[in-house]
């Protein structure tokens, strides 16, 4: 999958799960500027492992991604893994 | 302890005929029906009965995400109707020391069953975090204080159908005593297809006019055959008459009394012997006689026995003096809702002149006579009213409800 496909996917999760502004969703944009908070993000991880049938939750350690594209990035190294497998 | 006096000042509805007080009260003057049929009743075999009385699609955007993603619809109508009731009492938020009194009859089925089937395929992974906030037994009490910022005293009491009555009940108790100053409260709850296959279970639910829906509902008629479920809140807001008066509010009428009771023959059908009791007790509590009671709001659901029940028990307690009248023939039963929401009604029909008659009683069952039947909007003067609100598991609730009078 292309990075700008992943990107695609990821903002569409984003802006339909929690009704954001589609303008706001930068790289250097994060969690908590977008007015997401601890319980978003629980939701996010599930979001987001559906959308992209990989486990997030098992692979994500405290500080892996702090902005948008750092999610990005982080979606981008599971996929591969995943395929590699 | 104290012993004040308490007025209604505020009152919200959301109901089958949609957002809003006058809306409601509108349509069953009207004689209009809020019944329809429910296409989804039809896919389930054993559930014969196909008609609901839900409410139309509402816009709830107006709720920030982050109070909405927590709520199911129940909550969401609470929030409606409590807005419009403080609006009413002519509040932009809620006072301080505002208590809250809300429940539902269980909380949302559709959360539930959403939850449970991801447990049961064992992939509760997949379950939001706002899910455990919507299922919840507290749920629309949660709610309703976070998104309305409201930090006073909160009770999620839930008492199945008698809920919303025995809310405004307990709440009346506290304002009279002296513990509160103000609340508001009532009941709410959103329309499940099992909901209709409970009553269906105990054949209870209306099925004799699935093809005609706004006739399903027929509370004390002769070809009455069930329950039509529906869905809506009803929030009132109520103070201390000093409290009222001393900021100068608009007041819509004044509790006078109030009765609950616990049937312990039957868990599914109140004796006449217990409504009668509780009617007695509201009437005590109220210090007046039956005499002075000018119209009964029977909680009369359209089922066989119940309606008989209740109005062999008006007969013997009032006579045919006082007027009668059900408004689940229009709205179909409103279940947590019903006693807060019917009751909000016949507030503004007092005030107006007109009482709405009960819909679709064409020909009164010989086991429902004896009692003043409504059949037709009437212009009736009322200075006081009974409300009557029963459930399932064996609560019955009674209110005196009177025109307020310096």
């Amino acid at each position: 999958m292309q990075k700008e496909e992943i990107i695609k996917i990821v903002n569409r999760a984003l802006v339909k799960e929690f009704e954001l502004d589609e303008s706001l969703l930068t790289p250097e944009a994060d969690f908590v500027s977008l007015g997401l908070d601890s319980l978003d993000a629980v939701d996010m991880v599930i979001t987001l492992e559906q959308a992209f049938k990989v486990d997030i939750r098992n692979n994500y350690k405290v500080g892996d991604f702090g902005s948008l594209g750092g999610l990005y990035d982080f979606i981008e190294k599971l996929i591969k893994q995943k395929n590699n497998v | 302890m104290a012993n004040n006096r308490v007025v209604i000042t505020g009152v919200g509805v959301v109901s089958p005929f949609g957002a809003g007080v006058e809306t409601l009260v509108r349509n069953l003057l009207e004689c209009k029906s809020g019944i329809t049929v429910y296409e989804e009743l039809k896919s389930i075999p054993s559930i014969t009965s196909f008609t609901a009385g839900t409410a139309p699609e509402i816009d709830f955007s107006f709720i920030p995400r982050q109070y909405r993603r927590s709520m199911t619809k129940m909550s969401m109508f609470a929030i409606m109707a409590s807005i419009e009731a403080l609006k009413s009492a002519k509040y932009e938020t809620a006072p301080e020391g505002t208590a809250l009194y809300i429940g539902s009859t269980i909380s949302s089925m559709k959360a539930w069953i959403d939850f449970a089937e991801k447990y049961i395929n064992k992939h509760l992974e997949q379950v939001k975090t706002t899910a455990v906030f919507q299922v919840m037994n507290h749920s629309p009490l949660a709610n309703l204080s976070q998104s309305l910022n409201i930090k006073g005293p909160g009770f999620g009491v839930c008492n199945a159908c008698a809920t919303g009555l025995v809310n405004i009940g307990l709440a009346y108790q506290a304002v009279k005593a002296g513990l509160i100053k103000s609340a508001l409260c009532g009941g709410t709850d959103e329309y499940h297809p099992m909901m209709t296959g409970c009553f269906s279970i105990m054949n209870a639910a209306s099925n004799q006019y699935n093809d005609a829906p706004s006739k399903a509902s027929r509370p004390f008629d002769i070809k009455r055959g069930g329950i039509v479920c529906s869905e809506g809140s009803g929030m009132i807001y109520i103070e201390s008459l000093e409290n009222a008066l001393e900021r100068g509010a608009d007041i819509l009428a004044e509790i006078a009394g109030f009765a609950t009771n616990t049937e312990t023959k039957s868990i599914s059908h109140p004796s006449s012997e217990s409504i009668i009791d509780c009617m007695s007790l509201a009437l005590q509590n109220a210090d007046i006689k039956p005499d002075n009671i000018d119209l009964i709001n029977a909680h009369a659901t359209s089922t066989v026995a119940g309606d008989a029940e209740e109005a062999v028990s008006i007969a013997k307690v009032f006579g045919l003096k006082p007027k009668v009248n059900s408004l689940k023939g229009h709205l179909g039963h409103t279940m947590a809702a019903s006693g807060s929401i019917e009751l909000i009604a016949i507030i503004k029909m007092m005030l107006c002149g007109k009482i709405a008659p009960t819909l679709n009683l064409e020909e009164i069952d010989p086991a429902c006579s004896g009692i003043s039947h409504i059949t037709k909007t009437q212009d009736i003067s009322i200075n006081t009213f009974m409300k009557n609100s029963f459930a399932l598991g064996g609560t019955n609730a009674s209110m005196v409800i009177r025109r307020y009078v310096k």
